[in-house]
């Protein structure tokens, strides 16, 4: 462990360091990919380590954008604070939703289908629901107030978006070494030897299902703050959904560092894209889908552990 | 090795007239017997005779319809699999059930947290447990990557890593060739003289009969018979429901 300590310290300095030589477009462009490396690590908690492939995360992203934003407007309540108030509603509603489904013994494909529905209803709900302006969406004004989340140039948000994935990063570590950890993946693995091996399975599942959804929030919360609009139509759809995907998948899901590498990838590639000589918007979207789910299908049966098997010795 | 023992040894394990139907199928009808401490009990019966449904029975995997189960005094009659491993009864599963994108070491170490709390402390009861089934030089392999036997060696090492009163040994022996058979009979009897009752279902009736004291005999999910190894080879209706032409004792 120590000895992996050093090189991850030094990865985190020259983060840490790149504000000062990279200018504003660049910044932009790396707390995308920081932002998506931890909505990654936030899903493979469940889906990853956990076996729960849900396509339902959305639904955990959405409330954390939309907490802390109520809260603030309403209540006049940071976002700082907020964004934990938010994890604990996504919380809440990922173990409510977990033992009700997992009460029913739904798997699999099922699972992800029934927990995609719960996000499809969460944006039904959000475009109805009048108190937070429906499929209109909230504004939030741009200024300088550091104690309420708000600033005026990129660094800060790159510090916080790095803080975070460091911190997702260290919770995935130790989830690795924990014994929840070891549950997790004999969870995945096979149900009823694990059950056999004394673990709670549904206990498990439920707790994996609740950890993920409330780091999930903090994405939301974080991605409200940083483009200071949120609507249904951007925080409950499939589109954060897909990047916690792509990014897992690709890297390797069930690892700490290939959910990273892959989301890495994705973003780094999505910004090359946008640079290709497309005539429109529209182009440039079609185009990245494309060249995105070549890549996946490319990947997943080449290297179906994802690109961090590459570094490993096959056994 | 052998020696005979009062039918319905209690004291560990207690099965009371247990029924369990599945559709148009009576799998365990009116099933009753028991395993005594530091005892190892044989199920035999033909292809179909309920003794894998009896298995699931115990362990928690299916409610019985009728009858209960006792362990370590307590009645655990439709309790979850994971809370009778932890009261203190473990299983294999006959169609070996590797965690396959797990080490052996992890796989095991997942059955050792079942009474451990510390990683380390399991990761080393893990070890011990390898080095006793053989296997601990195997402990950085996937567990998808292991052969029949090792995988059998590996179920038998995660089920008894759990620290079970009573290990219930599923098709243990099953697929292996005679001198593995002989290596996974003596790892029973090293096992069972480390304190813990074994209950085996056994297709390979050379092991079942050598390491039992005692067995029952399931045909049609009833039991028809039960002693010693040696008063069941002559029994007529042990050998007209299943031994027939196909067994002699050696």
């Amino acid at each position: 462990m120590s000895g992996r300590l050093a090189p991850g310290l030094v990865a985190v300095a020259a983060a840490a360091a790149v504000p000062l030589v990279a200018g504003q477009h660049i910044l932009t462009a790396l707390i995308v990919a920081l932002h998506a490396s931890y909505l990654a690590l936030a899903w493979n908690v469940a889906a990853g380590y956990a076996g729960q492939f849900s396509l339902g995360h959305s639904l955990f992203y959405g409330i954390g954008a939309y907490a802390s934003t109520m809260l603030y407007l309403k209540l006049g309540l940071t976002p700082w604070a907020g964004m934990f108030a938010g994890a604990a509603i996504a919380g809440v509603v990922g173990v409510l939703l977990a033992l009700g489904v997992y009460r029913y013994n739904v798997r699999g494909i099922f699972f992800a289908l029934v927990t995609l529905g719960a996000a499809e209803v969460a944006k039904g709900l959000a475009d109805n629901w009048d108190w937070i302006k429906g499929p209109v969406g909230i504004l939030l004004t741009m200024k300088a107030a550091p104690g309420e989340f708000f600033f005026l140039r990129r660094e800060p948000y790159y510090y916080v978006a790095l803080a975070m994935v460091v911190a997702m990063l260290v919770i995935s570590l130790v989830l690795e070494r924990s014994r929840l950890g070891q549950h997790f993946l004999a969870v995945r693995e096979d149900e009823a030897a694990a059950e056999a091996s004394g673990v709670d399975t549904y206990r498990a599942k439920t707790i994996a299902i609740g950890l993920s959804a409330a780091l999930t929030a903090f994405a939301g919360s974080f991605y409200a703050q940083f483009y200071l609009y949120i609507s249904p139509e951007t925080v409950f759809t499939f589109e954060p959904q897909l990047t916690m995907m792509l990014g897992t998948m690709v890297g390797g899901a069930g690892t700490a560092l290939g959910p990273v590498l892959g989301s890495v990838l994705f973003s780094g590639l999505g910004e090359a894209l946008r640079n290709l000589p497309f005539e429109n918007t529209r182009q440039v979207v079609i185009g990245s889908k494309l060249v995105y789910a070549i890549l996946l299908i490319v990947i997943l049966i080449y290297l179906p552990g994802g690109l961090i098997t590459l570094g490993r010795r096959r056994s | 090795m052998t020696a005979s023992r009062p039918a319905h040894g209690a004291g560990l394990l207690a099965v009371r007239g247990v029924s369990k139907r599945f559709g148009g199928l009576q799998a365990l009808s009116n099933v009753t017997f028991g395993v005594g401490h530091r005892e190892i009990v044989g199920i035999i019966g033909p292809n179909g005779a309920g003794k894998t449904t009896l298995f699931n029975v115990i362990t928690g995997v299916y409610t019985p319809d009728e009858g209960d189960v006792e362990l370590r005094g307590m009645k655990v009659t439709g309790w979850a699999p994971h809370r009778i491993c932890r009261l203190g009864a473990a299983r294999t599963f006959q169609i070996g059930k590797p965690f396959a994108a797990l080490s052996v070491l992890q796989t095991v170490r997942i059955g050792a947290l079942n009474r451990i709390e510390s990683m380390a402390a399991a990761t080393a009861r893990a070890l011990e447990v390898l080095e006793l089934v053989g296997l601990a030089d195997k402990r950085e392999h996937l567990g998808k990557n292991l052969t029949v036997i090792e995988r059998k060696r590996l179920e038998l090492a995660r089920a008894l890593a759990t620290g079970p009163a009573l290990l219930l040994l599923d098709e243990v022996a099953a697929g292996l060739r005679p001198n593995e058979i002989q290596e996974m009979i003596t790892l029973v009897r090293r096992i069972a003289a480390g304190g813990v009752s074994v209950l085996i279902i056994e297709h390979v009736l050379e092991a079942v009969m050598r390491l039992s004291a005692r067995i029952v005999v399931l045909n049609y999910g009833e039991v028809i018979a039960e002693g010693s190894p040696q008063s069941l080879v002559n029994d007529p209706r042990v050998i007209e429901a299943y031994l027939g032409e196909a067994y002699t004792l050696a």
